[in-house]
């Protein structure tokens, strides 16, 4: 799975978790909690449901520091199993 | 009951209902009877006890495993230390320093990190149990409590809002938070109910369909997220609210399920709440059993809590004396007393500037109409050199946000009108829970 790949398949997630952002484009750049007004209830419920989606598991401990659409694209694609 | 000890608490529990569940918990939903959970902490105790340790920091992940610790830690009267887990590499490292922890204990990954970075410890067996404040105006403090606090507290709150042991409270709060450690625990522990133990972030979305609890602890965005993802079960019929205001629409969407929904008031420093609402309006609530509340001349919410105050902030007297003054804690907070003695809460002191000519600006309501005509949240207003300005992060060029805001201005006072812009390219500095940092700006 390509770099593009997933960031089209994360920005569907966020659709689907947040379906209210219908309408509002979303970019690799976009700032996840000022861009798009998820609290970080909201935040919570998206990584996990990218996880189930990636079958890859982001340590909470880093999820603070997922600031972008881009860091989360990020996180995802370098704990992708190569074949993947 | 009213317990003095957390022993004197697990003696009675294993003794009364020793084959009653204290907690479920894990994906397996596996159940530790009150008698398990005396026997395991009593026995890791004994361990903990002949360690070469004086001071334990526990990375709080709310598992068995965790709960067990702490009170095995607290039976041995070692200073205890409580940390959110997902706390930055650098500030637990300062904390560690600060709070003299030489032992750690939780994530194996992270304890094996900090091996050599430990502190080296006290000299005497205290039982102090520390939290550490949220920190909205200002950097955290770690909060001296001790078992006995801290039971009092559950037994205050509990007089108001008692449980059966046939209730299930689940908690989903971090146990590092003492509105966590009081509401989300030992108020299930000290009413003999079952405590189900939340798994987690990651199942946030699942654990009350999945323990089906009675009773809940939830800080307002917690309970939002849970009514917007239909996510509550129909056994629910107590939810506690804590840590700040929720909106009308979330009160009523509870009552229209049917589940009695109780707001408290408290601070980390009078061991959780101090004031809780039991029926009529949520947000009017009645001063706890010990606990005696008075309003200062400026509005200040001024608590005498006796059994539940803390003694102070660690290694930081002057700090303690600049908020407990003669056994009354100067909480900062802002609200008043109703006819029938309910508290009820306006906001913030520090939220109110006082400007030089006496006029007070009232920060949340101010921001709140500047959002609203700017459509940005993203924003504060701060007073520098006596004047207010816009802290903002936006693109929009300046003199659009100022044509926007001048309707705001122009019906305030000359003294309480936005003068200066100041734009950010980053979001503003906030605490966990969402609010601005605005000591950091």
């Amino acid at each position: 799975m390509s770099r593009e790949e997933v960031l089209n398949k994360v920005i569907e997630v966020v659709y689907e978790c947040a379906p209210e952002l219908e309408g509002t484009p979303l970019y690799e750049n976009t700032v996840i909690n000022t861009d798009t007004g998820i609290d970080s209830m909201g935040f919570t419920l998206i990584i996990c449901r990218l996880e189930a989606t990636f079958d890859v598991r982001i340590p909470s401990r880093q999820w603070n520091k997922l600031n972008t659409l881009g860091a989360v694209v990020d996180a995802i694609y370098k704990r992708l199993p190569k074949d993947k | 009951m009213k317990y003095r000890s957390f022993k004197e608490l697990l003696e009675y529990n294993a003794e009364k209902y020793p084959e009653y569940s204290a907690f479920i918990y894990g994906s397996e939903k596996n159940s530790l009877t009150n008698r398990e959970f005396k026997e395991r902490v009593y026995k890791r105790s004994e361990e903990l006890d002949k360690e070469a340790f004086s001071v334990l920091g526990i990375l709080c992940d709310g598992s068995i495993d965790c709960v067990i610790e702490i009170f095995a830690c607290v039976l041995t009267r070692k200073q205890l230390v409580l940390f959110n887990q997902n706390i930055p590499d650098e500030i637990l490292k300062e904390l560690i320093d600060y709070t003299d922890v030489d032992r750690l204990y939780g994530d194996e990954e992270l304890v094996e990190e900090f091996e050599d970075k430990l502190s080296h410890g006290i000299t005497e067996r205290n039982g102090n149990i520390l939290f550490f404040t949220s920190g909205t105006t200002q950097r955290s403090k770690a909060v001296v409590l001790n078992e006995r606090s801290l039971l009092a507290s559950a037994y205050n709150g509990s007089d108001a809002l008692p449980l059966t042991k046939d209730d299930i409270l689940l908690n989903m709060l971090p146990l590092d938070h003492v509105f966590g450690f009081v509401c989300g625990l030992l108020w299930g522990i000290t009413n003999q109910a079952t405590v189900a133990l939340g798994r987690g972030l990651r199942h946030s979305v699942e654990d009350c369909l999945f323990f089906r609890p009675t009773a809940l602890s939830a800080v307002p965005m917690l309970w939002g997220f849970l009514l917007k993802q239909k996510a509550i079960n129909p056994e629910l019929k107590l939810v506690l609210i804590g840590a700040g205001d929720c909106s009308d629409e979330l009160l009523q969407a509870g009552k229209a399920m049917g589940i009695r929904i109780s707001f408290g008031y408290g601070m980390t420093e009078t061991s959780s709440g101090v004031a809780i609402s039991v029926e009529g309006d949520p947000r009017a609530m009645q001063v706890c059993k010990e606990d005696e509340i008075t309003i200062a001349e400026d509005g200040e919410i001024l608590v005498r809590a006796d059994t539940c105050m803390m003694s102070g902030y660690y290694k930081m007297k002057q700090e303690t004396e600049e908020v407990l003054k003669d056994g009354i804690l100067y909480t900062g907070d802002l609200g008043y007393l109703d006819e029938e003695g309910k508290l009820h809460i306006t906001g913030r002191k520090k939220e109110m500037i006082i400007m030089d000519d006496g006029t007070k600006v009232f920060l949340p309501e101010y921001e709140k109409e500047l959002m609203t005509v700017l459509n940005n949240t993203e924003l504060c207003v701060v007073k520098r050199e006596n004047s207010l300005r816009l802290v903002i992060q936006s693109d929009e060029d300046e003199e659009s946000i100022i044509a926007k805001i001048k309707a705001i201005n122009d019906m305030r006072p000359r003294s309480q009108q936005i003068n200066k812009i100041e734009k950010r390219k980053e979001a503003l500095p906030r605490t966990a829970s969402g609010k601005v940092k605005r000591w950091e700006i």
